[in-house]
Formats: structure tokens, C-alpha cells, sequence
């Protein structure tokens, strides 16, 4: 009844084919079929912010994102920002900052802010807020995260001067 | 979830073809935020999605004329968020749609879509209803205006056939009306609502010419406020029309009970708010 169908997108820069049964989420596209893990479930209902995936350069929540509708698609994750040696500014303005303390939520965040940081490279308290308004950390380090998104945005404009 | 078929045709008279009446587990899909909860949670069990995402793209476009801004009903609600057309027409949506969910939901979630799933919570449905927007449906036999104000039908029910679908929001000209709308929320600012009232007003000062409130959230569907309305129309508001008005709407409204508060305290916050969407739409901007 529900045959899996083959589908084509862009994963991370490089194209890839997958087998997709209707009924399954972007999350577990990414997870079972291509080992990516930083994209995880935790609420399901796209209130937390842990399955954070980028889709032809918009922010979804992976959970409640039909897998056959990246077709096509250009999709980016978490794994896609850190060369082998080398973090990108917002990952070391986490680390830096302490912006997490057990970090199950720290990739979504990390993807939240490079989208935002991409849209606002100087972002206002309150842009930063109402940014991550859909981002829990049960952890509670939102002093630390405003910190990091800051210092984020300095580290991103001093690498492009540089 | 439980599996599904899921069908994507590439027109809306294709997808409305692919839709049948009788048959209540064919069910049309847009961005598929709300459905995928109700899918999650066992609650909706289609057995055949019809995706409207590769529909012609004229569908998800905004534009702005002299009669007001259309909104193709595949827009999202991030698209509508960052809209200069719809900030300078009805600045009203922007402001609403900064505390509707959030980011990812709204880079997803559509115009149409928060209109047919007739979620009484959904904070669109009472914005567009006050400012007197209307829909063109899209179904077997053609094409339909309907005013979003006749759109709900219930709890979770429009008047939509099942075969039909909203292709078009027709937002009118405000001239110089003033629109306010508060989402009461007894969690985070944006969750879902225990109460919303929008109010679109035309007036002189604190005169009130004439009113347009809709409630939603504490009602079993988003409902105009027509006994307020009469109780503020050629009036010049002050505490005590204000009052007035709050008792009107409790006659105007079936309220309901859940997590976010009991009936009496929904009521009480419906008394208090009115009045306080009446304040801020005179004192505030335009519309």
C-alpha cells in the first residue's frame, strides 16, 4: 500500500538518493538512512527546537517535516559546519561561552543562530529572542546562549574582515 | 505515524480532482505543522495525503493593489511575516505573526492551511476575520468567494467541502481604520492562546464609528463579537462602555474549558481583554 519511492536532494553539498515511505519524518531520513544524528526528536512537535534542519535555506523542524518533501531539496545539518580541524564561529562561541551543560539541545540551537546570524549579522536582544523563542534548553543556559550568539557575531565579522 | 499514501500533483484543479467528497480519509496537506501533531498523536489517520506543495506557484505569492493585498493561500507564514506589502496594508498581521509559534514552524506552515484546519487556538483566523478578509475556494464546480467570517463551522469544522480548497485571502483596503489584536497566553508568549481578540476599528479619536471584534482560543470557534460591536458603534469609549461591551461578548461567545483555563476564567480575561484591544487599536498605529 505505502511503497517506498525514491527520492534526490542535496545533503550537506553533496547529492544523495534515498528510499522513502510516505509516513516517515525528516529525522529519521537523516538518521537511519544517513548515519546524521544531530538532528534528534525530543518533543515532537516542533516546540524545542532539537530537530533543527535547514531546507533549501530556511529552518524546519525535521519531526514535523514529511521526508519525501525534500525532494529536490537542498538540506543542511548540523555535521555541515565544522571542517575535520576547524569549528565554525558559532560552535566556538558556544564552547566558549558555556552555553550548555549536557548539549542535547546545543546542535539545534547552534543551527538556530547561524540562521540568525545569517539574517541579523548584529542581532538585538531582541531579535536574538524572538529568534530562539522555539529553542528549550531544560538545562537553562539562555543567559549563557545570549552570550555565545553575541560573541558569535563579533567572532563571524572579525573572520570576514580578516 | 501510520503509514499513508501521499499524492503530489502539480495543479490546485489536479489536487481538487484528487479529493472526494465522501470520503473523509483523502485529506489535502500544505505545510503539514498541525497535521503531522494530529498524525503523531493518533487523532487523524488518513490513509491518502494530497500535497499541495507542488501546485502552480501563483499560489504562494502576496501582492498589493488598491483593494487591498492577495495572499495565494500556499504563502507561508514566515513569507506573510516578512511581507513590506502586508507590514504597510495591515501592519497588524506583522505584528501578530511575531508571536505565532515559532521560526520553524512559521518557515513551513501556510496562509491556507491555518485557515481550513479551523483550530479555534490558531491566531490568524481571528486577524483576518476582523479585518474583513475574504476567501476564493477552489472546487470541483468551479470557484467561490466565502468571507472568512463564514469560514468556521466549529470546533476544528468549516463550511469547506471536502473536495474543496482555498486557493486566495483577499485582505480589503483599511483606509484608516486602526486594528489591535492580543494573544492572551497563560504559558510562554508564544504558546498557544487562552484567549484572542482582534479588533478593527473606525474611528475619530475615541469615537467609535464602527467595530469589527472577533474572539478566538476561548471560543469552540474564532467568533465575531457582534453584540460588543452594537454596544460600541457611535459610541465614545470610557471605562464604563468598555465594561459594557466586555459583558455584550460573553453573550456572543461559546466558551470552552481546556489546559490553558476553566470557562469562568476565560471569562473574566474576555471582560478584561476587549476592552484592552479597544484601547490599544485607537491609541495605536494604523491598522
Amino acid at each position: 500500500m505505502t511503497a517506498a519511492r525514491t527520492i534526490t536532494f542535496k545533503l550537506n553539498g553533496a547529492p544523495v538518493t534515498a528510499d522513502v515511505k510516505p509516513h516517515h519524518n525528516l529525522v529519521e531520513l537523516l538518521q537511519t538512512h544517513f548515519g546524521l544524528t544531530g538532528a534528534r526528536e525530543s518533543c515532537g512537535q516542533g516546540l524545542c527546537g532539537c530537530c533543527t534542519v535547514v531546507v533549501n535555506g530556511k529552518a524546519v523542524s525535521g519531526c514535523l517535516y514529511l521526508a519525501l518533501f525534500v525532494d529536490g531539496a537542498e538540506v543542511t545539518t548540523v555535521e555541515s559546519l565544522d571542517t575535520r580541524d576547524k569549528l565554525s564561529p558559532v560552535q566556538e562561541a558556544f564552547i566558549e561561552a558555556s552555553a550548555f551543560q549536557c548539549g542535547y539541545c546545543t546542535p539545534g540551537f547552534i543551527m538556530m543562530v547561524t540562521q540568525l546570524l545569517d539574517q541579523h549579522p548584529d542581532p538585538s536582544d531582541d531579535q536574538i529572542k524572538h529568534y530562539l523563542t522555539g529553542n528549550l534548553c531544560r538545562c537553562a543556559t539562555y543567559p549563557e546562549v545570549m552570550d555565545a550568539v553575541k560573541l558569535a557575531a563579533r567572532k563571524r565579522k572579525a573572520g570576514a574582515t580578516a | 505515524m501510520i503509514p499513508f499514501e501521499l499524492a503530489e500533483p502539480t495543479s490546485l484543479a489536479a489536487a481538487v480532482k484528487l479529493l472526494d467528497p465522501d470520503d473523509a480519509t483523502i485529506r489535502p496537506i500544505a505545510g503539514g505543522t498541525a497535521l503531522m501533531l494530529m498524525m503523531k498523536a493518533g487523532v487523524f489517520r488518513p490513509e491518502k495525503l494530497i500535497s499541495l506543495r507542488k501546485i502552480e506557484s501563483k499560489y504562494s505569492g502576496i501582492s498589493a493593489g488598491a483593494d487591498g493585498l492577495r495572499i495565494g493561500a500556499m504563502t507561508t507564514l514566515s513569507a506573510l511575516e516578512q511581507s513590506a506589502d502586508v507590514r504597510k496594508n495591515a501592519p497588524v498581521i506583522t505584528r501578530t505573526l511575531l508571536t505565532l509559534s515559532n521560526v520553524r514552524v512559521r518557515n513551513v506552515a501556510t496562509v491556507g492551511g491555518a485557515l481550513a484546519h479551523g483550530d479555534p487556538h490558531m491566531d490568524l483566523p481571528p486577524v483576518l476575520m476582523a479585518l474583513g478578509a475574504t476567501l476564493t475556494v477552489i472546487g470541483p464546480k468551479g470557484e467561490r468567494k466565502l468571507a472568512v467570517e463564514d469560514l468556521f463551522a466549529g470546533y476544528y469544522e468549516t463550511v469547506l467541502e471536502k473536495n474543496e480548497l482555498i486557493a486566495e485571502v483577499h485582505v480589503p483596503a483599511q483606509g484608516t481604520k486602526k486594528a489591535s489584536y492580543f494573544k492572551v497566553t497563560t504559558g510562554s508568549a508564544d504558546d498557544w492562546p487562552a484567549l484572542g481578540v482582534a479588533a478593527v476599528i473606525e474611528g475619530d479619536g475615541k469615537a467609535i464609528k464602527s467595530a469589527r471584534i472577533v474572539a478566538s482560543a476561548a471560543t469552540d470557534k474564532a467568533t465575531r463579537l457582534k453584540s460588543a460591536e452594537a454596544v460600541l458603534n457611535g459610541k465614545t469609549v470610557d471605562d464604563k462602555l468598555l465594561k459594557q461591551a466586555g459583558e455584550a461578548a460573553l453573550q456572543d461567545c461559546e466558551f470552552i474549558a481546556d489546559v490553558r483555563g476553566s470557562v469562568p476564567y476565560k471569562r473574566e480575561l474576555m471582560k478584561v481583554y476587549l476592552g484592552r484591544a479597544i484601547r490599544e487599536a485607537l491609541g495605536g498605529g494604523t491598522h
